[in-house]
């Protein structure tokens, strides 16, 4: 039960930064796991290979979108974008992982 | 529209799995091309210790195709193709259990696709005409009475002009003429539907010649036509493409044939040849007049409901203008296509309790399949074990053994619904028309979706309980038995549950061939009853003739005049047919031999004498009515008395003559010859004495299925009385080859005389006889199929503890124990049950048997019983052999090794 719970947080977790980084501009995979990766400073490094799953989980889910593109160096990549729903997700996703972050630092900063 | 995408992408990915996995292939390529690039961009390293990092960093690749496969929503699909392969490759692997399993399966599918089919057929008929659930039929019903009051012509004329809820409303007289062809010579009596045109646009079709009728053939003076339907065109007119415009006659009327219905078409019910319904002829009072049937079309946008609005309106309106005739009568509108009309909510629910059989006998036959399945599962307990230790779920585990049971459900099913495509195709209509009379041509047992559907329905069913039941007994703790199995010993046992199953299913077994037996016996006894003279010598042929329509106040005196009539037609048509070459005696008689005879209870006119027994005996007698040269003609001498003469026949003369079952066990054997009796009934109303002046010999006066010996009493009747009457012609040869002739006099004698249901007197019972057939033949297929599952389900049991506990005999045998010993001690328990069932089927034919034999057993009997029951065991323990023999052969080397 406990690695189970555990798992779902990391999924979650994963979702939300995958909603995040599509919420600036349309991505494909590799991108996305490099921008975690740049913008949280090495930090979050995520499993590459688990980001796909994850990918497909959204799509399925409505919350982003994907279609064939061409990157800069003329290269057939899928491109994901967020859709409407994926940034009303995103929006309540981070209101309620700002309140759980603020509840654990208020319990951490009293003991 | 963001959840559009969303399904647009589960679709893609449950069905377009190629695509997916090219999409997944490329995307992965794609990521590793670019990590390479950029570990050799940024960190110099070289291509292919780029391309390693690229792919640590990735992680296990099939690892994440495989949880991409899986999130594609439809992985449980490739499991479940999976699972049927393997199911197929078990029905081939063990063609035993199949075979038997199989033919279980889809005997219980037959049944119940058979019983489902004609359950519908009586409760859901559909009408194969267009809109067919809007056409109704409009009854007055007398609430008085709680019937339906058929002579409504004043209140046709009425509803047709006044509904506007129901349309083309239109009537039929359903009577029976004979049809007489030019040049055919013989008559034969069609049905033929008196109606108006408006049937044929509430069921329209294109005639195959000629016209339908139309409104001026119903106007008085109109010149007499009729349509004719295909099976008569084809038969009596031989397929004439000129047929219209030919004249025929009917009974005594003469009419010409306007038209040819095409094949199938029968409409109102199950008629052959229509004319017009004359509705200005029949104006009668109200509540007077011939018996008709009413039908219309709901108008378009009505529902039935309103339309009963409407007619109830109508109906309260009538009654308070007539209130003498209408008072109590309501006139009420009902689906058109009824078999059983009026029938009550009990009729329905013991209709649909059919089907609760047939679902019991599948939940009971699977049960026994579920137990040869469990034994099977059983014997692959390693593999279960292998795959559980291997991560496969319990959930998983169980969908397989249910996706096998499936499989053979499946197969099962498929030859199930052929047969019972085939039965009722074969048999179907027979077996019902039999029951019924004629059907209607709405009433067509086939198979229909809707059948199809609900054995699907019992195939899972089935599937459920010969698969998942012992699916889940086998995966009960199947982690823990991974150490016992290993330690070299099985953990599974045959538990109280199919303890029970084997009894039940052995008693059964026992009690089936006995089912079997007493039918043959029946079929036997029926086939060689001793009906006292050559019956087969004997032709018989129903003579009929219909009234003609007259108004109520000339009823009983146009009745006396036609039953005179009708006398003189049958005394003519004695003289003509004993003129024939051949005939040796014509006589008459209502009932015939071994048909169904009015039953009345009688009083003696004595104090009553009780039998050894010190009961009183037998009061209930079979009544025919006979010409006083009957027993002349059958070559019947009288026994005692005198035989009938002409002047007995008269009214106020009260003899009669009985048989012998009538002397011994009515009057115990004492002398009849002067007795008095009269029929039972209240005093309220006249009861004369009837004086018996002669006693014949038993003459098959009770009906063939009739186990009681009958007590006859024959009475005297003018051929003047009113008929039917049948005509029983003693002939040299083949009776049947008198039969146009016969056909030829009535009709010469008289054109509304009809003559029907020929047939020779010994066939009398060959209906019932066809009927107790097929039931036989189901009787022993359900015996074998009993048989069968019974020794497989005993040799399944057996089989499985020698394979459970080879390693124990094994050992056992080898530190010196009897081998014998060994195996009595192993099957002690099997053959008890086994022992058990047998004992409990013979019981329970003993107490059937007690039962119908309606006082105690013989000592031959029960000596029969239990000869019996010793054979059945014998069968039982041949079972038995091949396990024992496998037991005994068990070396402890081998034993040891084995596991």
């Amino acid at each position: 039960m406990t690695t189970r719970t555990q798992t779902d947080a990391l999924r979650g977790s994963l979702d939300l930064l995958v909603l995040k980084t599509l919420s600036l501009v349309p991505m494909h995979g590799w991108g996305i796991s490099q921008r975690i990766q740049q913008i949280s400073e090495g930090i979050l490094e995520v499993n590459q290979g688990s980001l796909y799953p994850a990918l497909q989980r959204l799509e399925k889910n409505g919350l982003i979108s994907s279609d064939w593109g061409t990157t800069d160096n003329n290269r057939r990549a899928r491109y994901y974008r967020l859709t409407a729903a994926g940034r009303r997700a995103l929006g309540q996703e981070l209101e309620s992982w700002k309140r759980f972050a603020t509840g654990l630092d208020a319990v951490l900063r009293s003991t | 529209m963001s959840w559009v995408s969303g399904v647009r992408a589960r679709l893609r990915l449950i069905f377009a799995p190629r695509a997916a996995e090219s999409r997944m292939n490329e995307e992965m390529a794609f990521h590793m091309e670019m990590e390479t690039d950029r570990l050799v961009r940024e960190e110099r390293l070289s291509r292919d210790e780029a391309r390693r990092r690229a792919n640590v960093a990735f992680g296990g690749v099939t690892q994440h195709k495989e949880e991409l496969r899986n999130g594609r929503g439809l992985a449980w699909l490739g499991g479940l193709s999976l699972d049927m392969k393997l199911g197929f490759r078990m029905l081939v692997k063990y063609p035993g259990l199949t075979l038997v399993g199989g033919l279980a399966m889809a005997f219980a599918i037959w049944v119940g696709a058979v019983t489902f089919e004609i359950v519908g057929l009586f409760l859901y008929p559909t009408l194969p005409l267009p809109d067919g659930d809007r056409i109704v039929q409009i009854r007055n019903w007398d609430a008085a009475a709680n019937s339906a009051e058929p002579r409504v012509l004043q209140d046709f004329i009425t509803w047709r002009r006044v509904l506007t809820s129901i349309t083309d409303i239109g009537t039929y007289r359903d009577v029976t003429r004979n049809l007489i062809v030019d040049g055919a010579g013989d008559a034969r009596p069609v049905a033929v539907a008196e109606i108006t045109p408006a049937a044929f646009r509430i069921a329209p079709a294109a005639p195959l010649h000629g016209r339908v009728l139309v409104e001026a053939d119903e106007r008085a003076g109109a010149p007499p036509v009729v349509v004719i339907g295909y099976e008569l065109w084809r038969t009596r007119f031989a397929s004439d493409v000129n047929v219209v415009g030919r004249s025929v006659r009917l009974d005594d009327m003469f009419a010409t044939v306007v038209g040819v219905m095409p094949e199938g078409f029968a409409f109102p019910v199950s008629h052959e040849l229509w004319m017009p319904l004359h509705v200005d002829a029949l104006a009668l009072a109200p509540g007077e007049g011939v018996d008709i049937n009413v039908f219309g079309k709901l108008a378009p946008g009505v529902t039935r409901k309103a339309a009963q609005a409407e007619l109830t309106w109508l109906g309260l309106r009538t009654a308070a203008q007539r209130p003498d005739t209408h008072k109590h009568v309501l006139p009420r509108v009902d689906a058109y296509a009824e078999l059983f009309r009026d029938r009550s909510h009990t009729d329905v629910a013991l209709l649909l309790s059919i089907n609760v059989f047939a679902m019991m006998l599948t939940v009971l036959l699977c049960g026994n399949v579920a137990l040869l399945l469990f034994a099977r599962a059983a014997t692959r307990e390693s593999e279960l074990i292998v795959r559980s230790a291997l991560g496969a779920s319990r959930r998983r585990i169980i969908v397989q053994l249910f996706v096998e049971a499936l499989v053979l459900g499946g197969v099962a099913s498929a030859v199930g619904l052929a047969a019972a495509h085939v039965g009722l195709h074969q048999w179907g209509r027979d077996y019902i028309e039999l029951n019924m009379g004629r059907l209607p041509f709405w009433a067509d047992p086939h198979l229909s979706l809707a059948t199809v559907l609900y054995t699907l329905v019992l195939m899972v069913l089935g599937a459920a309980i010969a698969g998942v039941l012992p699916a889940l007994k086998i995966t009960r703790g199947l982690g823990s038995n991974l150490k016992q199995a290993t330690a070299g010993g099985g953990s599974l046992r045959f538990g109280g549950v199919w303890t029970a199953v084997i009894i039940t299913q052995v008693a059964l077994t026992v009690a089936f061939p006995v089912v079997a037996y007493v039918e043959q016996r029946e079929l036997v006894r029926i086939q060689s009853f001793d009906v006292g003279f050559a019956a087969a010598e004997y032709l018989a042929v129903r003579l009929d003739m219909d009234g003609a329509i007259v108004p109520e106040t000339d009823a009983e005196k146009a009745h006396t005049a036609q039953n005179v009539r009708f006398g003189a037609a049958l005394e003519a048509v004695r003289q003509r047919v004993l003129a024939e070459p051949g005939v040796g005696g014509v006589t008459f008689v209502d009932r015939l031999p071994r048909a169904s005879h009015r039953e009345r209870m009688i009083e003696l006119d004595e104090p009553p004498v009780l039998n050894a027994k010190g009961v009183l005996p037998l009061r209930e007698v079979s009544l025919a009515s006979i010409d006083p040269s009957y027993f002349d003609v059958l070559k019947a001498p009288m026994l005692a008395g005198r035989a009938f003469h002409t002047g007995d026949a008269a009214s106020g003369v009260r003899v009669v003559i009985v048989d012998q079952g009538f002397v011994d066990q009515v009057l115990l054997g004492r002398n009849a010859i002067g007795r008095r009796f009269r029929f039972a009934g209240s005093d309220d109303e006249p009861r004369p004495w009837y004086e018996i002046v002669g006693v014949v010999k038993d003459l098959g006066m009770g009906l063939a299925t009739h186990m009681r010996r009958a007590a006859g009493v024959y009475m005297p009747a003018s051929l003047a009385s009113g008929g039917p009457f049948n005509m029983v012609v003693h002939v040299q040869g083949d009776p049947l080859v008198l039969v146009p002739r016969v056909r030829t006099i009535a009709t010469s004698v008289d054109p509304t005389l009809q003559a029907s249901e020929p047939q020779r007197l010994s066939d009398v019972a060959s209906g019932i006889l066809w009927f107790l057939g097929l039931w036989l033949r189901i009787t022993v297929v359900l015996t074998a199929i009993a048989l069968l599952l019974s020794l497989a389900g005993i040799y399944a049991v057996l089989s499985f503890t020698v394979t459970r506990r080879t390693r124990e005999i094994g050992v056992r045998v080898a530190l010196g124990a009897n081998r014998r010993r060994v195996v009595t001690a192993i099957f002690r328990r099997p053959l008890t049950q086994v022992g058990l069932g047998v004992m409990a089927g013979g019981v329970l034919v003993g107490v059937a048997a007690l039962i119908r034999s309606d006082g105690g057993l013989s000592a031959g009997q029960v000596a029969l019983l239990l000869a019996y029951v010793m054979l059945m065991l014998g069968i039982c323990l041949l079972a038995c052999v091949v396990p024992t023999w496998r037991a005994l052969k068990v070396e402890p080397t081998v034993a040891l090794r084995a596991e």
